[in-house]
């Protein structure tokens, strides 16, 4: 077998650890998050005590080295992903916010420096949760995380961070806020900015979906930063490439996860839902539409596997990921379309969960820089 | 202290299972499996009372085909400290099955056993007391509170029209009921450390252990479909319903 061919191979036998994982997971989303899930949205805001329960699973604490009492194993995008799309499967704001503070983690360890990684990763080894996120989308039409329109500007010993950045995941509770900023001359960069520093305001931003996950708008007016707090100082050159293919895929994976229960859910309703004396499964109408969903479904998931098996071995994914997202941007959104549709009349009704998956699976081709694997 | 718990390999409780098409039992090709619900009770109260402090290891038990190591592992992860594995292929009866732990017990003399009331797929209700009466050690079974003190244990048992709280000398056998604890989740750290703990392996024959089945299954049925119900207007007819056309009453 020719190398071109082997390497477009990926096995999809779980690791025994993996395996235990999920079924964790999986358990922990349909008891912890599925059944919160709605009464979340509608508060749009988590439970109490939600996120420090996702601290007891050790999701920060596996990348984090052990001599800042994490557990110091190697980085898993694959690993990383599977959680993504099993939490998803329970709520998909839950899940991004639970993720968060981890997205930040990985954002360091991929880019910052050892005495960086010292600074800002022992407070997620707590026993409760701690928020901090990234800072990336800006609120224009016409967004590329390639073409930023928020500035870093060097002054003096430091730099002045200039412009606004939207749907930031927890952006109200987080401590840490890696912001990812145009540098004169130098291309993209990130700083690691304290919430509460002068010059940064915080606004809630309203969305259709992801309510609970509290997207917000921060606007950096000249925040003074030090050279110190820039990721990679130096040493290391920012990739912003690598970041924003990661949480495509950590993103997609979720989507995964969410389209999995609509299929799942339609399936069950439609066999069971009557009409004309017979399941209306029986009607090719349904039942083709049911297939065309569980093909993409599928499809999605083996394109998003493919490019974090990629990411795991080291190989470049950058256009595996890139499709994943595409494929998934336009299948899950449809995926809901007819979760809704599916469900006839039942589907705009709010007992039913399909509108509520329909809600959070548009944010699927918005959003960018969220759940890095 | 030493406690021994079981995992038995059971299809996960969310699988609607189907019935064998020449009724011989039902089908568990490519179903999911998992560590039966009540014996994650067990493991669960087990690890529980050694991170109280009041006992040093969890060991933990499983018998069947080589999967069930998988089981041992999820067990593992969930915090027991070392696994034994039981391997045979054979259809493992709940005497077989009191029988082998029987002998585990004598291998390991555990200060408490805690089994899961019963599985989830049989339903038999058995190995526990088989076993406490096989090995001549006292039995609290369904429990749903257990309080260990100077060599005994006090036990609040779920049994028909309410509680009883019995005491036992320990050694004893213990079968968890469903109100004894909520399970954890497996967390990262755990599941990674499960990986390094100890399985040791043994088949029936070199426990000493005769497996052959006791029990022929005749035939496996599925429940007969739910009939479509009526609303009644008033108690009256109810009850007229009950008596005349279902004639419980």
């Amino acid at each position: 077998m020719s190398e071109q061919a082997t390497d477009m191979l990926f096995d999809l036998t779980l690791e025994e650890e993996q395996r235990i994982t999920r079924e964790s997971m999986q358990r922990f989303a349909e008891v912890e998050m599925g059944s919160v899930s709605r009464s979340a949205d509608e508060a749009a805001e988590a439970p109490a005590g939600f996120y420090d329960k996702t601290v007891e699973l050790g999701f920060s604490l596996m990348p984090i080295p052990e001599d800042l009492g994490g557990v110091g194993m190697p980085r898993s995008p694959l690993s990383n992903m599977l959680n993504a799309e099993d939490l998803a499967a329970g709520d998909m704001s839950l899940a991004i916010g639970a993720l968060t503070p981890l997205s930040f983690i990985n954002a360091v360890l991929d880019n910052g420096t050892a005495a960086q990684i010292e600074k800002y990763l022992p407070r997620f080894v707590a026993e409760e949760f701690h928020a901090a996120t990234i800072a990336l989308m800006e609120p224009r039409a016409t967004f590329d995380p390639n073409d930023l329109q928020t500035t870093a500007k060097k002054s003096g010993d430091g730099y002045l961070i200039k412009g606004t950045k939207s749907m930031v995941a927890l952006g109200d509770s987080s401590e840490l806020v890696l912001v990812i900023a145009e540098l004169e001359g130098e291309g993209p960069a990130g700083f690691v900015i304290e919430q509460g520093t002068r010059g940064l305001t915080c606004t809630k931003e309203e969305y259709m979906g992801l309510r609970p996950l509290q997207l917000s708008r921060l606007v950096f007016a000249d925040v003074e930063v030090s050279s110190a707090d820039r990721l990679g100082h130096g040493e290391k050159k920012f990739d912003l490439q690598r970041l924003v293919d990661l949480g495509r895929i950590g993103l997609c994976a979720m989507s995964v996860g969410v389209c999995q229960q609509v299929l799942d859910y339609v399936i069950e309703y439609c066999n069971t839902r009557v009409a004309f004396d017979e399941p209306i499964t029986n009607r090719q109408s349904v039942a083709f539409m049911i297939g065309d969903m569980a093909t993409e479904t599928e499809a999605m998931r083996m394109m998003v596997y493919r490019a974090a098996s990629r990411a795991e071995q080291g190989l470049e994914f950058h256009k595996e990921a890139y499709l994943a997202h595409i494929q998934c941007a336009k299948y899950a959104m449809e995926t809901g379309t007819n979760g809704v549709q599916l469900l006839g009349g039942h589907g705009f009704i709010r007992d039913h969960p399909v509108e509520l998956w329909y809600r959070n699976l548009r944010a699927v081709g918005l959003l960018d820089g969220c759940v890095i694997v | 202290m030493k406690i021994l718990v079981t995992a038995k390999r059971v299809v996960d409780a969310n699988v609607n299972v189907r019935v064998l098409s020449d009724n011989s039992g039902v089908d568990i090709n490519n179903v999911k499996m998992a560590v039966n619900p009540f014996d994650e009770i067990a493991i669960e109260e087990a690890v529980r009372i050694r991170e109280a402090g009041n006992a040093e290891e969890v060991v933990v038990a499983s018998i069947g085909p080589t999967q069930c190591k998988e089981q041992i592992r999820t067990a593992l992860a969930l915090g027991a400290d070392r696994g034994i594995f039981v391997e045979t292929d054979a259809d493992i009866q709940p005497l077989a099955v009191a029988k082998l732990l029987k002998a585990l017990v004598d291998k390991e003399n555990p200060d408490l056993i805690i089994l899961g009331k019963q599985a989830i797929d049989g339903d038999n209700i058995q190995t526990g007391q088989m076993l406490a009466a096989l090995a001549g050690l006292p039995q609290a079974t369904f429990a749903s509170e257990i309080l260990l003190a100077d060599g005994e244990a006090t036990v609040t048992r779920e049994i028909d029209g309410g509680m009883e709280t019995i005491t036992v000398k320990t050694p004893a056998v213990i079968t968890a009921d469903l109100r004894l604890n909520e399970p954890r989740y497996a967390s990262l750290p755990n599941i990674m450390k499960a990986k390094k703990k100890s399985i040791d392996t043994y088949t029936p024959e070199e426990l000493g252990v005769d497996v052959t089945p006791r029990l022929t299954t005749l035939k496996v049925e599925p429940p007969s479909d739910r009939q479509a119900g009526v609303i009644v207007a008033d108690v009256e007819e109810l009850v007229d319903k009950l008596k005349n056309e279902a004639k419980v009453i």
